[in-house]
């Protein structure tokens, strides 16, 4: 083999030259460099179209390597194997191969070869990509480049391939990294050649991600939710792109001519579901997330994990959409001190433990998946990760497709790639045993036929006992070494008896140089005695020099070693602990949703009922199939019911929060003064503690809202707090939508260039959305009646302002002083319609009257005031005066802590001279009705839902607390379940603190 | 200021509330207190008052509130006594006391008399909008203020005076902020025309706010600074001694050490800042070799080191009770019953707010949460009562209903943690408080809007 080198190397520059006009001019660095790894180029078979220049490199390109074992495909080896590339491609391999007679023959007794890995989700190329897009039909927001092509924008230069083929890739989809909309990816192969050449696949996905680049500037969109709202209203827009061009060049004239855009019209064939959207998913609400926009699209996806997949097996195993993984595992938590360990929490704790078994997981749960170098600080952890995850249960058949077979029919290159086949690409891993199982390195990798050396099998060891003889005698002897590491040696040198430590000794792996140095005192000599020496099999050829005696030649003989190495075990702690999977994946997760009892009867209990009822002593609740059934006394339980003895407790219905911010991946869009269009909805996520504690408060709906930044934020989500299910069984069915609205200080003061900055510009800029709103319906409706011409654009925005202008969506605002609630009902009656509520409203009891004559609800805190000037006239009366001037009123928490305890709350309206009743109304029925969903919750009436809590006292008393909260007749939160939760937590904690300890110690 | 401009537009407005309270006009006046929730009705001058909230004048008779249920906090419950009171000092408690001549005898059958509620850190008097600096004096310049004293800047025009008084806290302990040596708390009642007057005890503790530990290198080089610090002083107390007494030569003033010198004489307790483990712990180990008098603030976790506090008889003043764990694991009720693990394990502790002005109306909600998991009722409201004036050595003053303590005290519908009682009125020093503040200003006079609307239908 070490004949070949001397070839290779003259091959390689001759080629460099042929493609490179450049390299005549003297020598590129770079590309002397490649030269090292490029061992053996053969000639280039392929059509081209570039000149030769210089000599033409006709190398053979014939190989047959003989004697591996062939991994052919995942699950098909072939011991003592020959394989045959001509020209870049397979002709042969099996067992009885004849070794054509034109070829090179590559011994490999004892080594393995699998297909080359095909890394589906790469940056390959895509280091450097541009980032200010200054030409061309380019979109209004830097964030659409779907236009650009990773086969037009690949950078061979530091492409990341020679990283790649390291880790055993020879192919790679790389994938345009910035941006919202990124652009289409491509497969190339990891050859080395121009990139003409190394095209597989031209044309593969359009690239999406639901986060955005910083790069590219901080406007419109700047949150999750926002960019969900980007990536909806362009898919509509390259639809319309599509519509409108068409219709133009039906029939031109006398239209207008429609804008042209390149990043839509990139998106044309994905919207039409022919060309798959690929999503970058950071997290597994993120893959919810996009697998949403895809239903509601009709996308083709496929999704790029980040490893939190085990979290929702469930989903993914329903969903069976194309998944590529990332291998890249969290370092340990901090758990150096104890005091550190008390503040790591279970979440991060969790997701330590499962993600190196998140492979294995998704594989036990029949989900197909294919492995991408995606999320790795540094390609080269690749093969460690990948042997963690086999060593923690993943097969490694199931690996080694994920990584050839799965990918290769997924990116529709199986004819070619993906297993060694002949007639496929000879791209090949050469190793020096089983890459999965054990720590077997890879010495060459194969790309279109040309070799690449990753690590040399003919590694220079000096380890064992040499003979040393010398000119002049001086120092004959033997010399004996240990490798200490790679190249490094310690040892002895016994030398007329005497036997020297030696002070240091190194070797060279491709020079085949050595060297040795040892104090010569002990021989009479001054200073250090120094050796150096060529190696040539056995043998060395050296001279050395003494101080004060001068130079000579000398040689040794090798009389023993080095030990032939074992292939390392993959030596990793095992993760064996009984830990569930929960959800949320964090403290008090559950393993599933509650179970539904047919029905549940509490008996003997004082209960608010909040209707018509009142308050009953000593009456029963009776839920069936998840409603309310009846309130009365001495009711019949229902065969299989659960009974509770509620005797001396207290029932009330669940409490509801007109005002939350907790559970939501942000809060504020502020790219934009007016944002309707963006959802809460769309970005809930369960990885929430809050949820769980105000359970425990007997919180079981809130509405999650917008926040403050903007004159006209986004779209509200009312929730139940169903602990234990994903984000999307959150959602409150049949709740009507709701949009925030904000007044005063808060949207003054966003942005310096952000209109408005005044109360009076806000009202400016509302009324001028509204007008747009009306033109908007308009065109829409004129469009309608003809139909002809050019289509209008379908406007996310405009369409949340029309249903806002005709109440299909209700306004929440947010509000403080009472000149801006004024202005905000006049201008509502303007355009003729009504605000629902007005949140905070510090100052709505200055207004009461207006409010109630307006028909708008308040929903306020208990006595908040005084952070800021607008909040200054607070009065913990303010509830109360509303409530009796005749405003539906409610009370809010605005604050994940509160809302853990809104009967407290209402309680301090009790002492603000309140009716116990009306005060509990302000946290049930009256919130209920203000959000509009009081027809499902609120109360405890008949057919409503069964929502609803069990407290050990009157639920407005200081020394009162939740035991039981109900949602849908099923039971959330228990006392004394809490009570074995928290014994779990703590154990589960502590088995995990020192599973990471063990493992690192 | 709204209160300012009311004054003039107040004449009117009040015409209008005659006319809406005439129907009142055969109620009881002489006993304001005793109407149902908070339909004490007012008359137009009483409303007129309202707006200006005048301090009352100092007690001039002796007054007998007689017939209550007392609950002394030091010496239990009296069914049915007697609580006198003479020049702002309670001169008698129990039941058969002989009230003197001249007396203002005062039925309070069927209520209840509690001490004064006591905010043991707060703000209050320093803050005023949040959001609005110039109307906040809370953190001097620099890092090290030992020698400022939060009663000069006190405002006793402050909104939120009234507005905690209404719900039963009586006295606050004021205090600075920010730094590592932030200054000096002060204890003041929540009644007076100056803070010269309100002041009940300067100088209650020294704050410093120990370096947070969340970055080792940073935590190291704060708690140097600490060391120093308090090197410094007492290097300064050893220099200003030598000289005073004649063996070394002159020394210059230093204002700053100065001011701590009451701290090293055991005079002054040094109130630290600590919720994590490792900063009440070393704060505990510091306070020792410092040989300081140590009271531990926040005290988050503090129940993981009770026995540590106990042994070396250090006190806590939690803060937010009503809070919430800040580690995810912790269950639910972590910070609600830490009072009651306090409690359990024998530590020394007292209730205090939030520490914003705004919030100190809250302080009975902070105890009684702390009651609803776990602390013994009577224990929780010795939190906010004796217990703190006992930590910060102003138990002589007020705390429980004990002849020769001031007789800062209130007439309750029931116990004050408890959200349906009401505080019908309040004696700070004797002096008999107007109940009104800004939140029930701001609702007479909007709810005179509401009756006018409706009257002009």
């Amino acid at each position: 083999m070490i004949s070949n080198l001397n070839i290779s190397f003259q091959d390689m520059t001759k080629r460099n030259d042929k493609s490179k006009p450049v390299f005549k001019t003297g020598v590129n660095p770079y590309l002397f460099l490649l030269a090292f790894c490029f061992l053996f180029a053969g000639p280039l078979a392929a059509q081209q179209t570039a000149q030769t220049d210089g000599m033409k490199d006709n190398t053979p390109s014939v190989h047959a390597l003989t004697g591996a074992t062939v991994v052919t495909a995942p699950g098909q080896a072939i011991s003592n194997a020959t394989l045959v590339i001509r020209d870049g491609v397979i002709e042969a391999v099996g067992r009885n191969v004849n070794i054509p007679a034109d070829a090179r023959v590559w011994e490999m007794n004892g080594k393995t070869i699998y297909p080359g890995f095909i890394d589906t989700y790469s940056n390959a190329g895509m280091q450097d990509p541009q980032i200010e897009l200054e030409r061309g039909d380019l979109s209004w927001n830097p964030q659409l480049r779907a236009q650009l092509r990773a086969v037009s924008e690949y950078s061979p230069d530091e492409d990341g391939s020679e990283n790649l083929r390291s880790q055993g890739f020879t192919t790679a989809m790389s994938v345009p990294p910035i941006g919202i909309f990124r652009g289409e990816t491509a497969v190339f192969s990891l050859n080395a050649k121009p990139v003409t050449e190394r095209v597989v696949q031209p044309s593969v996905a359009q690239s999406v991600s639901l986060g955005r680049s910083f790069e590219l500037g901080f406007g419109y969109p700047n949150s999750a939710m926002g960019i969900i709202a980007l990536i909806r209203q362009t898919l509509y827009d390259a639809d319309w792109h599509l519509r409108a061009h068409q219709a133009y060049r039906t029939n031109p004239e006398g239209l207008e001519r429609p804008e042209s855009n390149a990043a839509l019209a990139a998106l044309e064939s994905t919207v039409q579901g022919e060309q798959p959207m690929l999503f970058e998913a950071r997290n597994e609400e993120e893959i919810l997330r996009s697998l949403r926009i895809a239903d509601e699209f009709g996308l083709d996806p496929w999704i790029r994990g980040s490893g939190h997949e085990y979290q929702i097996l469930d989903i993914l195993s329903e969903k069976n959409v194309p998944l590529i993984l990332p291998l890249a595992f969290p370092d340990a938590p901090d758990v150096e001190s104890p005091e550190s360990a008390l503040n790591q929490n279970l979440s991060t704790l969790r997701h330590w433990y499962f993600a190196p078994l998140n492979p294995a997981k998704l594989d036990d749960a029949g989900i197909s998946f294919s492995f991408s170098t995606a999320g790795l600080d540094n390609t080269s952890q690749f093969l460690a990760n990948l042997r963690k995850a086999v060593k923690h249960g993943l097969d490694s058949e199931t690996a080694l497709a994920a990584l050839t077979t799965r990918p290769a029919s997924l990116l529709g290159i199986e004819a070619t790639h993906g297993s060694l086949q002949a007639g496929k690409a000879a791209n090949l891993v050469v190793a020096e045993g089983d890459l999965f199982e054990s720590e077997a390195r890879i010495l060459d990798v194969w790309v279109d036929g040309d070799r690449f050396q990753v690590n040399s099998p003919t590694e220079v060891d000096m380890s064992g006992e040499w003979e040393i003889t010398s000119a002049g005698g001086n120092i004959d002897g033997t010399l004996n070494l240990n490798e200490t590491r790679p190249g490094r040696y310690a040892g002895t040198v016994t030398i007329d008896g005497e036997e020297i430590d030696i002070a240091s000794s190194s070797s060279r792996d491709q020079a085949r140089r050595f060297r040795v140095d040892f104090p010569g005192e002990e021989l009479g000599y001054d200073g250090m005695v120094r050796l150096t020496a060529s190696l040539s099999g056995d043998e060395l050829i050296g001279w050395a020099e003494i101080h004060g005696v001068g130079r000579f030649d000398w040689s040794g003989q090798r009389v023993s070693g080095p030990e032939e190495d074992e292939i390392r075990q993959v030596n990793v702690t095992p993760r064996d602990l009984d830990i569930a999977l929960l959800r949320p994946s964090m403290e008090y997760g559950r393993t599933a949703v509650p179970e539904e009892p047919r029905a549940v009867l509490v008996r003997n209990a004082t209960i608010w009922t909040m209707g018509p009822q009142g308050v009953l002593d000593g009456a029963d609740l009776l839920v069936r199939d998840g409603l309310i059934e009846e309130v009365g006394f001495d009711l019949r339980a229902p065969r299989n019911a659960v009974v509770i003895d509620a005797e001396g407790k207290h029932v009330t219905p669940g409490l509801i929060d007109a005002h939350l911010h907790s559970g939501v991946s942000g809060v504020n869009e502020v790219g934009n003064a007016i944002v309707p269009e963006v959802r809460l909805g769309d970005v809930l996520h369960i990885n929430n503690i809050w949820m769980y504690r105000q359970l425990a408060g007997g919180l079981t709906t809130a509405h999650v809202m917008h926040g403050s930044a903007n004159p006209i934020g986004g779209q509200n989500q009312h929730i139940k707090m169903r602990w234990g299910a994903i984000s999307d069984d959150l959602k409150f069915e049949g709740a009507p939508r709701t949009v925030k609205f904000a007044l005063g200080e808060n949207v003054k003061r966003v942005g310096t260039d952000r209109y408005p900055e005044t109360r009076m510009g806000t009202r400016e800029i509302m009324a001028d959305r509204f007008r747009m709103a009306r033109d908007y319906q308009a065109r829409w409706q004129e469009w309608e009646q003809n139909r002809e011409g050019i289509p209008p654009r379908k406007d996310l925005r405009m369409e949340a302002l029309v249903d806002i202008l005709n109440e299909d969506i209700l306004v929440q605002s947010h509000s403080y002083r009472q000149d801006e609630i004024l202005m905000l009902m006049r201008l509502a009656e303007e355009f003729d319609f009504r605000i629902k509520a007005f949140h905070h409203g510090v100052e709505a009891y200055k207004v009461a009257p207006e409010l109630a004559e307006h028909g708008a609800g308040a929903v306020v805190w208990s006595d908040w005031g005084a952070f800021k000037i607008e909040a200054y006239d607070n009065t913990v009366y303010n509830a109360r005066l509303l409530h009796e001037a005749g405003v539906k009123t409610s009370l809010h928490s605005d604050n994940s802590q509160i809302a853990a305890r809104m009967n407290w709350e209402a309680a301090k309206m009790v002492r603000a001279g309140m009716d116990p009743e009306d005060a509990l109304s302000l946290v049930t029925i009256n919130t209920a009705e203000l959000l509009g969903i009081d027809d499902k919750v609120g109360s405890l009436e008949p057919g409503k839902d069964g929502d609803f809590v069990i407290w050990n006292g009157d639920p407005l008393s200081t020394l009162t607390k939740a035991e039981q909260t109900w949602i849908d007749g099923r039971k959330y939160f228990d006392l004394e379940e809490d009570a074995a939760l928290r014994d779990a937590v703590e154990h589960e904690r502590s088995e995990l603190i020192q599973l990471i300890l063990k493992e690192q110690s | 200021m709204k209160f300012h401009t009311n004054i003039t537009t107040g004449k009117a407005m009040n015409r209008q509330a005659e006319k809406f309270y005439q129907m009142a006009a055969g109620m009881t006046r002489t006993l304001l207190w005793s109407f149902l929730g908070f339909s004490i009705i007012l008359l137009s001058s009483d409303l007129l008052k309202a707006q200006m909230q005048i301090p009352a004048p100092e007690q001039d008779s002796p007054i007998a509130l007689q017939g209550g249920t007392i609950h002394t906090i030091s010496g239990g419950v009296i069914e049915n006594g007697t609580v006198l009171f003479e020049d702002g000092v309670i001169t008698a408690v129990g039941v058969n006391i002989e009230i003197p001549e001249g007396a203002n005898v005062v039925d309070v059958n069927g209520k209840e008399i509690y001490p004064g509620l006591i905010d043991a850190y707060n703000q209050m008097g320093l803050y005023e909008i949040g959001a609005v600096n110039m109307t906040l004096d809370l953190n001097e310049q620099g890092l090290v203020n030992p020698n400022v004293m939060p009663e000069v800047a006190f405002n006793p025009e402050s909104r939120h005076i009234g507005v905690a008084r209404s719900n039963g806290v009586l006295v606050t302990v004021s205090s600075p902020a920010g730094g590592l040596v932030s200054g000096q708390s002060s204890a003041l009642m929540m009644e007076g025309w100056s803070w010269e007057e309100m002041l009940i005890k300067s100088g209650t503790g020294l704050l410093v706010n120990w370096p947070s530990p969340g970055n080792e290198d940073d935590y190291e080089e704060g708690l140097q600074m600490l060391r120093n610090t308090f090197d410094a002083a007492r290097a300064y107390k050893t220099a200003r001694k030598a000289m005073d007494e004649g063996e070394a030569p002159r020394h210059d003033l230093d204002t700053r050490w100065e001011s701590m010198i009451p701290v090293f004489e055991g005079e002054r307790p040094v109130v630290v800042n600590a919720n994590d483990l490792r900063q009440i712990q070393d704060a505990i180990t510091w306070s020792e070799e410092e040989g300081l008098r140590l009271i531990i603030l926040g005290g988050r976790d503090a129940h993981l080191v009770a026995s540590h506090l106990v042994r070396n008889e250090i006190p806590v003043i939690v803060t937010s009770v009503l809070t919430s764990p800040s580690r995810s694991w912790e269950p639910y009720d972590g910070r609600y019953n830490l009072p009651a693990k306090l409690h359990d394990a024998g530590v020394t502790f007292a209730i205090a707010g939030g520490s914003s002005a705004a919030y100190a109306n809250r302080l009975p909600y902070e105890a009684g949460a702390a009651a609803a998991y776990g602390l013994d009722y009577d224990e929780a409201l010795r939190s906010v009562t004796l217990s703190p004036a006992e930590i910060l050595g102003f138990d002589d003053r007020v705390g429980s209903i004990q002849a020769g303590k001031d007789a800062t005290l209130m007439i309750t519908t029931g116990n004050p943690l408890e959200y349906s009682t009401r505080i019908e009125q309040a004696f700070i020093q004797g002096r008999k408080v107007d109940m009104i503040d800004a939140h029930r200003f701001f609702y007479e006079k909007y709810r005179e809007k509401v009756n006018q609307r409706a009257e002009s239908r």
